[in-house]
């Protein structure tokens, strides 16, 4: 019965996402990031190409390529957010507590269904920005390209999948705050605002504590160091992969604890 | 069939639902009566899982809402009808409720053509009047064809027709056997559309009647208007007569000095006569056929929890500046 339930609670809500125009508008907001990254590298192919010889060497592309997938979390992020504040604000939180009383597997149903939706723009973005670029930048030799596309690919997959982890803490937050606002704010925090606070802590705190921010979690997953990022690079692959991974559950624990004990 | 078991319902320091017990039989519109603030939306919410009780029990079919495998299929509830998401289409509405409940999507189609909104179907929520996100509401609750349904304060909103609609829909689906309880603040309302009714005031319960049994209880007694109300009251109550403050405010010429008492067991000669001969001045004395909206006031007026520190509300303070 609880998987039936549960599928059940699935298939609603994302009959739900699928049913209001914000979540159009956010995977839209998401696709012109990648759209941007691919503007933003005909802009770099030609800048590349009146380049001298030399200061092409230092030219590098990969920051280009990363920051798509960087912009998607934010954006997924936000979809996470709106996946439940609405809900609160307009009342409706009651008649889905009715629908399906079992909050934690509501909780549940909402982030398997958000999760996914995030995972897939997420990785199309990621991936999108560096095989697009790739494309865009055509024979052009960039110092930081000289690795096939094979190999950068499980890299660029594992980052992928940090905007569902955003997506799957603005739903926590979103479940906890009960605001939209108060959401987001927070999320936008968590994103851009303590990496960059972390930046600044004394050393070597601004190493230790840089090394279990998310945003420098792929890198180390994928055993690269952390050279010309404000991320530290302490952490073992297997340990950044768990500390990922507990990002995207932990809160959504908490959040389920709260909302089974709170009143709607 | 709904029980509810000396329910207490406390947030912070406020008691909403007070030792609360009644139960709703099958077949039969229950009205669910009380000033605003009395309770019954709490009670609602604590039937639905959607608060936990304090302490007490709140049953549907013998068990707890939160218990249910597939809840709509079972209870139906109209809570709020305010609360839909605007930007989704009304058919989109119903078609996420019914895909959590494991509800054929034919059933949209037909709870939407039953409360009138079919052709509205395709439409946003944004759009719709208060009238028809009720009828929507309805619509939500009908949608698993359940035995159980309660509906808060349904006709809030709706024109004549909408009113008339809801009664009458109400008392088929009662006479479907289903258990239908309705929340209300307005008696004038109850009185047409429901069979039996629970009064509460201050969360606690005041009367578990039928709509005939109150008619009946406050239906025969005589009106008496008086300047001298306390004094009257103890010689008629010496005599036998059942005594209570009547309802309906201060006299109409503006003198606030005059208290209207409701008087049982004693006829219009018996009062008259009694007052006569104590010298007590009668300025109105009405053989009278209380109306239900009458037997709610003096009912929920009346009760000492509620008027004893409800010192905001406009009615009760006039009562107890008449009785004092």
């Amino acid at each position: 019965m609880n998987g039936r339930g549960a599928a059940d609670a699935v298939a609603a809500e994302w009959w739900k996402l699928r049913s209001v125009r914000s979540t159009y508008w956010v995977l839209t907001a998401t696709a012109l990031t990648l759209g941007l990254v691919l503007l933003l590298g005909v802009q770099v192919a030609r800048a590349w190409d009146g380049l001298s010889a030399a200061d092409r060497t230092k030219f590098e592309l990969r920051p280009l390529q990363e920051i798509g997938g960087w912009a998607a979390g934010l954006c997924v992020g936000v979809l996470g957010v709106l996946a439940i504040t609405p809900e609160y604000r307009t009342g409706m939180i009651r008649t889905t507590f009715t629908a399906v009383p079992r909050r934690g597997v509501l909780l549940a149903a909402k982030a398997a269904v958000v999760g996914t939706v995030a995972l897939v723009a997420g990785e199309a973005v990621t991936v999108g920005s560096l095989v697009g670029t790739r494309l865009v930048v055509g024979d052009r030799r960039f110092a930081d390209q000289g690795a096939s596309l094979a190999h950068e690919l499980p890299g660029f997959a594992v980052a992928g999948a940090t905007p569902a982890v955003y997506a799957l803490i603005g739903l926590a937050l979103g479940a906890l705050l009960r605001s939209t606002a108060g959401s987001i704010v927070s999320l936008v925090f968590a994103w851009h605002v303590l990496p960059l606070l972390v930046y600044h802590l004394p050393g070597p705190w601004n190493e230790r504590v840089g090394s279990v921010m998310i945003g420098g979690l792929p890198a180390q997953i994928a055993g690269r160091d952390a050279e010309n990022s404000i991320y530290g690079d302490l952490l073992p692959p297997g340990a950044a992969a768990a500390l990922l991974a507990a990002y995207a559950i932990v809160p959504l624990g908490f959040a389920a604890a709260v909302l089974r004990r709170r009143d709607a | 069939m709904i029980e509810v078991r000396e329910l207490t319902k406390r947030y912070g320091a406020t008691t909403a639902v007070d030792r609360l017990s009644f139960a709703v039989r099958p077949g039969t519109v229950t009205g669910f009566l009380g000033p605003n603030g009395a309770g019954k939306s709490t009670t609602m919410r604590v039937l639905l899982g959607l608060d936990a009780a304090t302490s007490g029990e709140a049953l549907v079919n013998g068990g707890r809402y939160a218990a249910l495998r597939r809840p709509m299929r079972e209870v139906g509830a109209l809570l709020d009808a305010g609360a839909v998401h605007g930007g989704r289409r009304a058919f989109d509405h119903l078609g996420w409720l019914a895909r959590g409940n494991g509800i054929p999507a034919r059933r949209v189609t037909e709870v939407l053509e039953q409360v009138g909104l079919a052709g509205v179907a395709r439409k946003r929520v944004a759009g719709f009047s208060l009238g028809m996100r009720q009828r929507l509401g309805i619509a939500a609750a009908l949608l698993g064809d359940p035995g159980v349904l309660m509906f808060d304060e349904p006709v809030n909103g709706l024109d004549p027709d909408g009113v008339r609609w809801i009664r009458e829909l109400m008392r088929a689906l009662a006479a479907e056997g289903r258990t239908v309880l309705i929340s209300s603040h307005l008696m004038s309302e109850m009185e047409l559309t429901a069979d039996r009714l629970i009064v509460i005031g201050r969360g606690r319960l005041i009367a578990d009647t039928s709509v005939r049994e109150l008619a009946q209880r406050f239906g025969r007694g005589v009106l008496v208007r008086t300047p001298r109300p306390a004094e009257l009251t103890e010689v008629l109550e010496a005599a036998g007569g059942s005594v209570e403050p009547a309802p309906g405010g201060p006299a109409t010429d503006g003198r606030l000095a005059d208290g209207r008492l409701a008087v049982g067991g004693l006829d219009v000669e018996a009062i008259g006569d009694m007052a006569a001969a104590k010298g007590i001045p009668l300025h109105e004395v009405t053989p009278h056929s209380a109306s239900l909206e009458e037997a709610y006031m003096a009912l929920t007026s009346g009760n000492a929890e509620f008027t004893a520190d409800a010192k905001t509300q406009p009615t009760t303070e006039a009562t107890a500046r008449r009785t004092s």
